[in-house]
């Protein structure tokens, strides 16, 4: 592969060390450009030059997804169909007293799921795309979370996407307490020799509270997090304590972000009152009637009987065909 | 093939491909660099400027998706595309070895530069990057851009 392209000259030699230079120059005024300005250009590029490797990404992962889960959806389309067939009533009736109460007015955050894009390029750690933006009512800083508990927040907000940072991004912090309510702290991530290895680390706890191994840590609504009550992760040693002053703790994840792939982010708009969602990172029986501030939002299930065990986040209703809707409300 | 078909073959085709297995199929690190090694090509052909221009956007496009430390990907693509328009300097042969020897250095070296503008809150410890991670990183993207060299018939019109 001899060279085509041949300097000619002392001219040339120059004409080419200050084109070199100059992107040298416009490279490193990169690196020092204010952080918005940044996303401004990196959030241009991602809607337009490397959209269609993003639209690849998640039609594949919708593709695989949908093919790993035929069966399950099978038996799920075949319950709620003898479901959907015993209860028609009921669902007519509570579709008539939502919108008699306007119940959708007063739910205040709703939740909005999101399929999770990671691009896997160098310098992308800790952080994913995901398919809702401001079109679905997303805002910088609403929380990511899935059944276990809480993954992240937003980043950046564009009109159909929008980016996210995990619990392992160094600028991840979160006010949190113990579920008891009797420890209030802030989370901040800790970085171990390996990504496998990276935690938690709870900070600010009184030197005389001492936190047992396994007690849950959720979100206290405080700071940019809201609502309250994510489940966060659970206690899982003394990390350090400075005597008569402070202690910190480790804490266990509820979950690793590389595993997710579907996530729910809660949205609220300004203004809203902060809500309270413990009871579905709560290891507590549901009451049996939720309190009128905080009906049940759709996709959200506890269970069978909302009785035992970890909350179960339902997939949104799926399409049936008309052949095979026996509601009929379709 | 014609050389002008070939050189735009690599500008275009290799940081598709790149593209497409790192974001599109979400591959990731298991995926070859064939971003540094059309860099590394083409600069072999370009002026320092145009080698320049081509790594800036390339690290450019590498960015979108760096927010931690945004910048980083395009100041080493850009040096190494200046550096590797100098080796014409340094070196003029043309053999399968070399171009093996000239990726896998070009490959390390940008694995090396990104550690040091990375940034201390995103990068690993230097020996786990620089002497694991990064030659075998290195030989991989190499041994990827000699056998599109051969397929291409760079490799054996030039006797290599």
């Amino acid at each position: 592969m001899a060279s085509f392209d041949v300097e000619n000259g002392e001219s040339g030699r120059r004409r080419e060390l200050t084109l070199s230079l100059g992107f040298l120059l416009l490279a490193v005024t990169l690196f020092v450009l204010p952080v918005q300005l940044q996303q401004g250009i990196s959030g241009a590029l991602r809607s337009t030059v490397l959209a269609p490797f993003l639209w690849t990404q998640e039609s594949l992962n919708q593709t695989r997804i949908r093919a790993a889960e035929i069966n399950q959806l099978q038996a799920r389309l075949d319950s709620t169909s003898a479901v959907l067939a015993s209860q028609r009533t009921l669902l007519i009736e509570n579709v008539q007293l939502r919108g008699l109460l306007e119940l959708r007015e007063r739910a205040g955050p709703t939740f909005v799921s999101a399929s999770v894009i990671r691009s896997g390029t160098r310098g992308s750690e800790s952080m994913f795309l995901l398919d809702v933006g401001t079109q679905d009512g997303v805002q910088v800083n609403d929380p990511v979370v899935v059944a276990e508990g809480l993954v992240g927040s937003i980043r950046e907000v564009g009109p159909g996407t929008s980016l996210a940072m995990d619990w392992s991004h160094p600028d991840f912090r979160v006010h949190v307490m113990t579920a008891d309510g009797e420890a209030f702290g802030v989370v901040e991530p800790r970085f171990g020799a390996f990504r496998e290895e990276d935690r938690l680390l709870l900070n600010g706890i009184p030197f005389n509270t001492s936190l047992a191994e396994g007690m849950p840590v959720i979100t206290s609504g405080l700071g940019p997090f809201n609502p309250r009550g994510i489940e966060v992760g659970r206690i899982l040693s003394l990390a350090e304590a400075e005597a008569g002053w402070r202690r910190g703790y480790w804490i266990q994840p509820a979950i690793q972000p590389g595993s997710v792939t579907h996530v729910l982010v809660i949205t609220g708009g300004e203004g809203e009152p902060v809500s309270e969602w413990t009871h579905l990172w709560s290891d507590e029986p549901l009451p049996d009637s939720l309190p009128a501030e905080d009906p049940p939002v759709d996709g959200l299930d506890r269970g069978a009987d909302g009785d035992e065990g970890a909350p179960v986040i339902l997939p949104p209703p799926v399409d049936l065909p008309d052949s095979l809707d026996p509601s009929g409300l379709r | 093939m014609s050389r002008s078909f070939l050189f735009w073959a690599i500008a275009l085709l290799l940081p598709t491909v790149h593209f497409f297995l790192q974001v599109g199929l979400g591959i990731g690190i298991w995926a070859p660099d064939l971003l540094t090694v059309a860099l590394l090509l083409l600069a072999r052909e370009l002026r320092a400027g145009k080698a320049a221009a081509i790594g800036f956007c390339f690290g450019l496009l590498e960015d979108a998706f760096s927010i931690l430390a945004f910048g980083a990907n395009t100041l080493t693509l850009t040096l190494l595309g200046i550096l590797g328009a100098r080796s014409r300097d340094l070196f003029v042969a043309e053999s399968a070895g070399f171009f093996l020897g000239y990726l896998a250095i070009g490959s390390w070296l940008r694995y090396a530069l990104h550690w040091v503008f990375a940034g201390e809150s995103l990068r690993g410890s230097a020996g786990e990057v620089l002497l694991v991670q990064g030659p075998i990183a290195a030989m991989y993207a190499a041994g990827v851009g000699v056998i599109f060299l051969i397929l291409t018939g760079v490799i054996r019109e030039s006797g290599g």
